[in-house]
């Protein structure tokens, strides 16, 4: 394991996670209820449950395996070995069928990933609450001043009109009642 | 005949001033939105699907028909002025019109995909306008046991020919399959992997789902990479549109880019970007230029260009007399059908004929509607990549946001559209693909249902697969649709194309 690359590590987790979530969706299956029919409401959660759970255990069978084949064939070869197998696993870029391979895109820092997440959270949780103006005026003067903090009037003024505009378009124009909150 | 008196039918309706301006406002909103970058079709239609809510069936179709073609030609303006492809299916756009356009060919290299996009685009429509009616007729002697073999190839077929690990795309299929089957079962109204969980028997939204998954994580992820190098836009250049020789080159890959684009865009499950990457590789194997392609070959952009356009007429045939969608794109555009009380299939083409076929028109005018509006316009959509990220990403945030609010008014719906946003950001980090799910997700009651009927009828036996004629002919035509790609990779290594076409 010590030689294996990211990209193979980032398997092993991926073939993980996807046995986990179908061993969670198949046990979820015996609550459901047995009938008589031939295809019962169980047949096919129980099918997609067995199917990741052996789709997640493949995967990181693979990864082992290529992980243990680049280590023979060296450790530096290890990356390149596996990323040229068609794109079939482990690569990080996207290679279709014939070989024209594409650039991976690149992966921002984890931390601020989950505070992005975190934000957006936060802001669905207050939007019936607060209301859609006050609620996505503060969301957007967050998310925009965290990425360029320099240029906060340009943002305070986008923010507002943005929230305003939306508001009056949706509710005046399409008749669909977004949530007034405490200016209701 | 009968067929020409239909679609003259759905002209006469299609050229009514409220369905031609919607289909001119589509083409043009498909466009703008498409332009932005990291937005392909699939996101351009998720995040504006909340927009037809409450209208007319036929304009709100015929909107996100619009939206569909506008936003496959924006993708390519993207692509070719800042190497940032929307989707799969203009990557390679990407590669030759980027370059022609750092040579100061960028306006030639929009102009040969628009023109291409046209050509192809209509000629696609006149397939679908006459394969359509054939296709119905065949579906009459359709049974459960055919259509629930038709969706399980589709899948099968959407997990073989996506880019990337096959186990991963078929993960991402049943990760779809299992999203769809929470809820009420709808033969026995038993609760199924609610997790005791009353709000969740109303089964999980589709349009959340599709927000979710192709909004959120690009969103996201931009927004976290914070403001990195600048992307460089290449100016479109002031050189005129297309020369002669231009013309000369772009003509035969748009017929080939055609034909294969259409055929591949029938196959269920295959959608247009395996057509992009096909006609790429066709057009650089027979080009006396090869040493150009990497470098900017016009052909390397006619071909897939058209290849693409023409994959979205083709990708309709089976959607509209079957009902059974062929992509991701199309599962959303079926979904819109349901949303209205429609079912797409041999049945609509008999009561709902007059929609169908004002839709199939309004595809025709706009096509044209695409190519008199962009092209003279490209300089002001151009103006729409130097958007700030921040502001353009923190506003699709918002958007979806008010999208899933519109469908359920509940805390519930806004935390499921979070909740799928974070899965849909896993999977891509774990290199699954999300379009797969999507054509799952929707593909599932119908899948169920055929399923159990088919065996309901034959008393749990397998063998009508076999012993039915249709059913056996498509089990055929599957199992060489599996075996066809294998050996066209066989083939293209034994040729060793792999280590010339390497772009990256």
């Amino acid at each position: 394991m010590k030689t294996m690359s990211p990209a193979l590590k980032g398997d092993v987790i991926t073939g993980s996670a996807v046995t986990v979530v179908g061993l969670v969706y198949y046990i979820a299956t015996f609550w459901i209820q047995e009938t008589k029919n031939i295809v019962t409401p169980r047949t096919f959660p129980a099918i997609v449950g067995v199917a990741l759970i052996l789709l997640g255990v493949f995967i990181v069978v693979q990864a082992v395996y290529r992980g243990k084949k680049a280590a023979e064939v060296g450790p530096g070869d290890g990356d390149t070995a596996s990323a040229s197998v068609d794109g079939d696993g482990a690569t990080a870029s996207a290679s279709v069928s014939s070989g024209v391979v594409l650039d991976a895109p690149e992966d921002p820092p984890s931390k601020k990933v989950v505070l992005q997440f975190a934000l957006f959270f936060v802001y669905l949780a207050l939007l019936i609450p607060v209301g859609f103006l006050l609620s996505t005026a503060a969301f957007l003067m967050t998310m925009t001043s965290i990425y360029a903090r320099d240029r906060w009037i340009r943002n305070l003024i986008f923010s507002v009109l943005f929230a305003v505009i939306i508001y009056v378009a949706f509710v005046y124009g399409l008749a669909v009642y977004l949530p007034v909150g405490i200016l209701g | 005949m009968d067929t020409l008196i239909d679609l003259g039918g759905g002209f006469a309706s299609a050229l009514e001033p409220v369905s031609l301006a919607f289909a001119l406002l589509g083409v043009l909103l498909g466009t703008v939105v498409g332009v932005l970058p990291g937005i392909g079709p699939i996101s351009a239609i998720a995040i504006l699907i909340p927009v037809s809510f409450g209208m007319e069936p036929v304009h709100g179709l015929i909107l996100l028909c619009g939206i569909y073609y506008g936003s496959m030609y924006g993708g390519s303006i993207t692509a070719t002025l800042i190497k940032t492809p929307g989707e799969v299916a203009s990557a390679v756009t990407a590669i030759e019109g980027y370059e022609m356009a750092r040579r100061g060919r960028g306006k030639a290299a929009l102009a040969t995909a628009a023109i291409g996009s046209f050509l192809a685009g209509t000629l696609a429509i006149v397939g679908l306008t006459f394969l359509s009616p054939v296709l119905v007729k065949l579906a009459n002697v359709f049974g459960a046991t055919e259509y629930f073999l038709l969706m399980a190839t589709a899948l099968l077929l959407a997990s073989t020919m996506s880019s990337g690990s096959r186990a991963k795309a078929l993960v991402s299929i049943f990760i779809g399959l299992a999203v769809g089957l929470v809820g009420l079962d709808f033969q026995t109204g038993l609760p199924r992997q609610t997790f005791g969980m009353s709000l969740l028997s109303d089964g999980i939204d589709f349009t959340i789902f599709a927000m979710a998954l192709f909004a959120i994580p690009e969103a996201i992820r931009n927004l976290a990479l914070g403001r990195g190098a600048k992307d460089v836009i290449q100016s479109f250049g002031d050189d005129t549109w297309m020369t002669k020789q231009d013309w000369q080159r772009s003509a035969m890959p748009w017929a080939r880019g055609s034909v294969l684009g259409f055929i591949i865009g029938i196959l269920p499950g295959v959608g247009p970007s395996l057509a992009s990457f096909m006609s790429y590789i066709m057009e650089k194997r027979i080009s006396k230029r090869k040493s150009e392609f990497g470098k900017g070959a016009i052909e390397g952009v006619a071909g897939p260009e058209a290849a693409n356009n023409a994959g979205v007429g083709g990708a309709m045939i089976p959607l509209f007399s079957l009902g059974i969608p062929g992509s991701a794109t199309t599962a959303l555009l079926l979904f819109v059908f349901t949303m209205y009380g429609l079912q797409p299939g041999p049945l609509i083409f008999r009561d709902e004929s007059g929609l169908i076929w004002t839709i199939i028109a309004s595809m025709y005018i706009g096509n044209v509607a695409l190519i008199i509006l962009n092209l003279p316009l490209v300089g002001v959509f151009v103006k729409l990549l130097k958007m700030p990220k921040e502001i353009l990403f923190s506003s699709i945030l918002v958007l979806v946001v008010i999208g899933a609010y519109a469908i359920e008014f509940s805390l519930f719906g806004l935390m499921m559209l979070g909740i799928f946003g974070v899965i849909g950001y896993l999977m891509e980090k774990g290199g699954i693909p999300l379009a797969p799910s999507i054509l799952a997700l929707v593909l599932v009651p119908l899948l169920e249902d055929n399923f159990r009927r088919m065996l309901q009828i034959s008393g749990g036996s397998f063998m009508p697969l076999l012993t039915r004629p249709v059913s056996l002919s498509i089990i055929l035509l599957m199992v060489a649709g599996i075996i066809a790609p294998i050996i066209f990779r066989w083939w293209v290594r034994r040729r060793q194309l792999l280590a010339d076409v390497s772009v990256g």
